[in-house]
């Protein structure tokens, strides 16, 4: 058994950093799940699809790549409250099978529908973080900087930075503004909410529109680290962030997060790095996936309300 | 939500009698590509009867009963090819195998139930593909592996052309198939399908009225995946090549979805639901044909995709439908 230490800090900056990627999309699963209690199963493929307008914006049109982001997580959020508003809205939210089936025939449909249009071939998409910036300073080269004897990737940083600012802004809207209470209310009690005069419809909409802005800043950031876009390229993250939803509480926002980021480091340091330990060589997704469907499992069995599954909202 | 299961209705018997006529009339008719794809449509009425027994009548919703269709199919191919056990031995050995992963997938059923289950099964049919190439000496790897051994008619059977053998594979899986309605007719009406039925109804009130909660959901699903697992034993019957692409997650979903189409706890349900199946996916495939219509014949075109017609379908049916095909004529639509 060889312990490689000197390789370890790279190990957990890659898994912080995917780990925040699981997070953005198990935000998006909470989101949904905490105000119906249903697991909305396209969350993955409406990610995708933003991406994929990312791609058309910018890769196609040449719109600037942070406007294109924008633009795509707006759509995205229009695209969310067109679904609740016509497909989710019309059935009981206590009957949870009709809406699983709706969810689960929307994967198939954006599924297919992306194949047909962009086939299913990885595109590239350009990477919001590739180089510094020209302002910073250089320490180290234009694509990371050295720390502790490794090399921290601009695009961790980058990744990390974004989600705090989008977390932070999440916390402003569902602390600070009306619509944000309404959703906290409904999450809460649905049927007292309506008692008090929430529009719960409209609130739930607003939930779907947030959960799929925020799906798609995933799908973008997650990009890169597949070698670009591609119908199918959420199926595995969708495991992840299931993972870490699951990890951190399916009602918990916070505990999303938190959850994503520990399958991320669990996946990079104890699959990842313990396997090259072990066994002196890579041995990627297989045991990854494999772990990661081992944490659903026995959270699930032992905690099923996870880490931080509490009835309350978190702030975050 | 009782109905009187002995009495069949004048529409049944007109069905039942349509589609033994289908079956009896389709060998004359096609050719032998033809039938094996109507073989295989058959086939699969048994992994959608696996995903009701299950979910119909056991309350345990399953998103990953294509992972059961894979490991019977690629354990179906390794006990006849590389163990070199007769068919028959390997087919029903190859549906044991996928009912004691059935068992052991039943486990977490046991305590996680509703929605979180979902969640667990639809992870085991995402990690099933990655992991099935782990193995390249049973499923072949990547690109998967031919079986040597062939399903052929035996010295008796009249003929020994490839539409003879197409004939005895298609009547293989038809005899197969209505085997299993019809077992698995008698184990829901039986003791056991009562106790089945009490645990997906209360599971409380079943325990306090003697019904081994453990055992029964255990069974339940190893029964439900045996089923499945059959189904992939006969795929290796029809077409003798096993491969992982075969089994991605959008074929647990649509095998899922083909059970609730077709109506949840009713038998011939997860007949209607894989002939509710096959007839959209064909209806696509026809209007696929108009094309020159701009941008409407764009969207034509989209309809040879089989999962965009049933994931569409899906959406329409769960609205109009909402109790599955078999339940039309028990209750209307969504508003009551």
């Amino acid at each position: 058994m060889n312990w490689n230490f000197d390789v370890l800090p790279d190990f957990i900056f890659n898994g912080l950093s995917l780990g925040a990627i699981y997070g953005t999309v198990a935000l998006a699963l909470v989101l949904i799940f905490k105000a119906t209690t249903l697991i909305n199963f396209a969350t993955g493929e409406l990610a995708m699809l933003g991406a994929f307008l990312v791609y058309v914006l910018h890769m196609e049109q040449g719109i600037w790549l942070w406007l294109s982001m924008l633009l795509a997580m707006l759509l995205s959020a229009g695209l969310g409250v067109l679904i609740e508003r016509s497909l989710t809205r019309p059935f009981d939210p206590e009957d949870h099978l009709p809406v699983v089936l709706i969810t689960l025939g929307l994967f198939l449909i954006i599924n297919a529908v992306a194949g047909d249009i962009w086939n299913y071939q990885v595109r590239i998409l350009s990477n919001p973080f590739g180089k510094f910036p020209d302002w910073v300073p250089s320490v180290g080269g234009d694509r990371f900087v050295e720390v502790l004897g490794s090399r921290l990737k601009y695009q961790s940083i980058g990744i990390w930075v974004t989600l705090a600012l989008a977390l932070f802004i999440l916390g402003l809207i569902l602390n600070k503004t009306k619509a944000g209470l309404a959703f906290r209310a409904v999450s809460s009690n649905v049927e007292s909410a309506r008692l008090v005069g929430v529009h719960t419809g409209r609130t739930l909409g607003f939930g779907w529109a947030i959960a799929s802005a925020f799906g798609t800043l995933g799908a973008v950031l997650v990009a890169p680290q597949l070698g670009g876009v591609n119908p199918n390229m959420m199926a595995t993250i969708l495991i992840y962030a299931l993972a870490g939803a699951a990890l951190g509480g399916l009602d918990s926002l916070g505990g999303a997060v938190l959850g994503g980021i520990l399958v991320g480091l669990i996946q990079a340091v104890l699959v990842t790095w313990g396997g090259v330990v072990v066994f002196g060589q890579l041995y990627m997704s297989i045991l990854q996936l494999a772990a990661a469907f081992l944490i659903i499992l026995i959270v699930l069995l032992f905690r099923p309300a996870g880490l931080f599954g509490t009835r309350r909202v978190e702030r975050v | 939500m009782v109905v009187p299961e002995h009495r069949v209705s004048r529409l049944s018997a007109f069905g039942i009698a349509a589609l033994g006529a289908a079956l009896i009339v389709i060998p004359f008719l096609s050719s032998t590509t033809g039938l094996r794809q109507t073989s295989q449509i058959i086939v699969s009425v048994l992994a959608v009867l696996g995903v009701n027994i299950a979910t119909g009548y056991g309350g345990m919703i399953s998103l990953g009963h294509g992972v059961f269709v894979g490991v019977g199919a690629f354990a179906t191919g390794y006990y006849v090819s590389d163990l070199s056990l007769p068919w028959l031995v390997a087919i029903v050995l190859g549906a044991a195998t996928a009912g004691v992963f059935g068992a052991l997938a039943g486990l977490p059923a046991l305590r996680i139930r509703g929605i979180h289950l979902a969640l667990v099964t639809l992870g085991l049919a995402i990690v099933f593909r990655p992991l099935s190439k782990r193995f390249p000496s049973i499923t072949g790897g990547v690109s998967g592996r031919s079986i040597e051994a062939r399903f052929d008619a035996p010295g008796w059977w009249p003929g020994d052309s490839r539409m003879a053998s197409s004939v005895y594979r298609y009547l293989f899986c038809v005899l197969i198939v209505l085997l299993a309605l019809w077992a698995t007719w008698n184990v829901v009406n039986s003791r056991f399908g009562r106790s089945m039925r009490a645990l997906r109804d209360n599971p409380t009130a079943a325990a306090v009225y003697g019904v081994d909660l453990i055992s029964a959901r255990v069974t339940t699903f190893a029964l439900s995946a045996a089923l499945a697992g059959l189904c992939g034993a006969l795929q290796v019957v029809l077409v003798p090549f096993v491969s992982q692409d075969k089994f991605p997650a959008q074929e647990s979903l649509i095998i899922y979805a083909s059970a609730v189409v077709g109506g949840l706890g009713t038998i011939w349900g997860s007949v209607l639901g894989v002939l509710a199946r096959t007839v959209v996916g064909k209806l696509g495939e026809v209007a696929a044909e108009f094309d020159g219509l701009g941008p409407v014949g764009e969207f034509f075109s989209l309809l040879d995709d089989s999962a965009f017609v049933f994931g569409f379908g899906l959406i329409l049916l769960t609205f109009l439908f909402p109790r599955g095909l078999a339940g039309i004529r028990r209750r209307g639509g969504i508003t009551q």
